[in-house]
């Protein structure tokens, strides 16, 4: 059974913490009522078969909110810069829009756990770099409009991603 | 509708009896297969979170008999979405077995 829980530990966290208590005791009704030897086999191939899927599962849900929540941060916060008043009503509805995206399929990582400065504090630190470095240059040269606008959406990203997150987060620690 | 995952397919069935607890449950699925799937716990756990997520069954907090029973089990149940989602698998594989049995008689070998 010790050796079952430590195995256990080979599954997604948030798989685990929700339901390694329950399978801890479905294997020992199972070992009330089946064969010791059968019941071992068994649980060796589910885990064989399940922890690769769990953890699939999870990055794939991850990354997918992940990137939905980065693009309507991105959208939001572009908005927001230069979309005038309709922008900031248009940046408000997509930045609610990806607080409920995060809210309803938040991945393993929980939305409180402090990431959220780090993306803001990134892209604030990227758009201030940006700043920095065009009114040192001046004039851009060609080309190099592609890449300053690539990096303010970037940091549009980042800001808007920070945000988001950290309203969730807020909103989770208050909800739990 | 699309068919559901065979894991799924098998504890919706089962659920439409009434609310049962993960043993039970995977014991109920042996039951209604004869004994030819058995369910590990990594893939019904597994299988209870994703219809949990699509809200096709959820966790029961207030069943009114609790005697004689470990406090530490969950139950789950079917939700109206998820019984009528099982009622249309189960008339899905009536009708395929329907359809194969009128066929039958032509593909058997004289």
């Amino acid at each position: 059974m010790r050796a079952y829980r430590a195995l256990l530990r080979l599954y997604p966290r948030s798989f685990r913490s929700e339901y390694g208590d329950d399978m801890v005791l479905l294997l020992r009704q199972q070992l009330r009522d089946e064969n010791v030897a059968r019941v071992a086999a068994r649980a060796a191939v589910d885990l064989a078969i399940t922890v690769p899927v769990r953890h699939l599962e999870v990055h794939m849900n991850r990354t997918a909110t992940t990137a939905l929540v980065i693009t309507f941060g991105a959208l939001g916060a572009a908005l927001a810069v230069v979309g005038g008043p309709i922008g900031l009503v248009a940046a408000f509805a997509l930045f609610a829009l990806a607080v409920v995206t995060w809210r309803r399929n938040r991945p393993v990582v929980a939305a409180g756990d402090g990431r959220w400065w780090k993306l803001l504090l990134g892209g604030a630190g990227l758009l201030a770099t940006l700043i920095v470095v065009t009114t040192i240059t001046g004039e851009l040269p060609s080309g190099g409009w592609y890449i300053a606008m690539a990096t303010m959406l970037t940091s549009f990203g980042l800001i808007g991603a920070g945000i988001v997150l950290g309203i969730a987060g807020r909103i989770g620690t208050r909800a739990a | 509708m699309k068919p559901l995952p065979p894991a799924s397919m098998h504890l919706v069935l089962a659920l439409l009896d009434g609310e049962l607890h993960g043993y039970a449950l995977m014991r109920r699925v042996e039951e209604l297969s004869d004994g030819s799937v058995r369910m590990g716990a990594g893939t019904l756990y597994g299988t209870i979170n994703r219809l949990l997520a699509d809200g096709l069954i959820v966790e029961t907090t207030d069943r009114a008999d609790r005697s004689d029973d470990d406090e530490r089990r969950r139950y789950y149940e079917l939700t109206a979405n998820g019984r009528a989602v099982a009622l249309d698998e189960l008339a899905r594989l009536q009708a395929i077995v329907h359809k194969v049995g009128r066929h039958l008689p032509r593909i058997a070998p004289a």
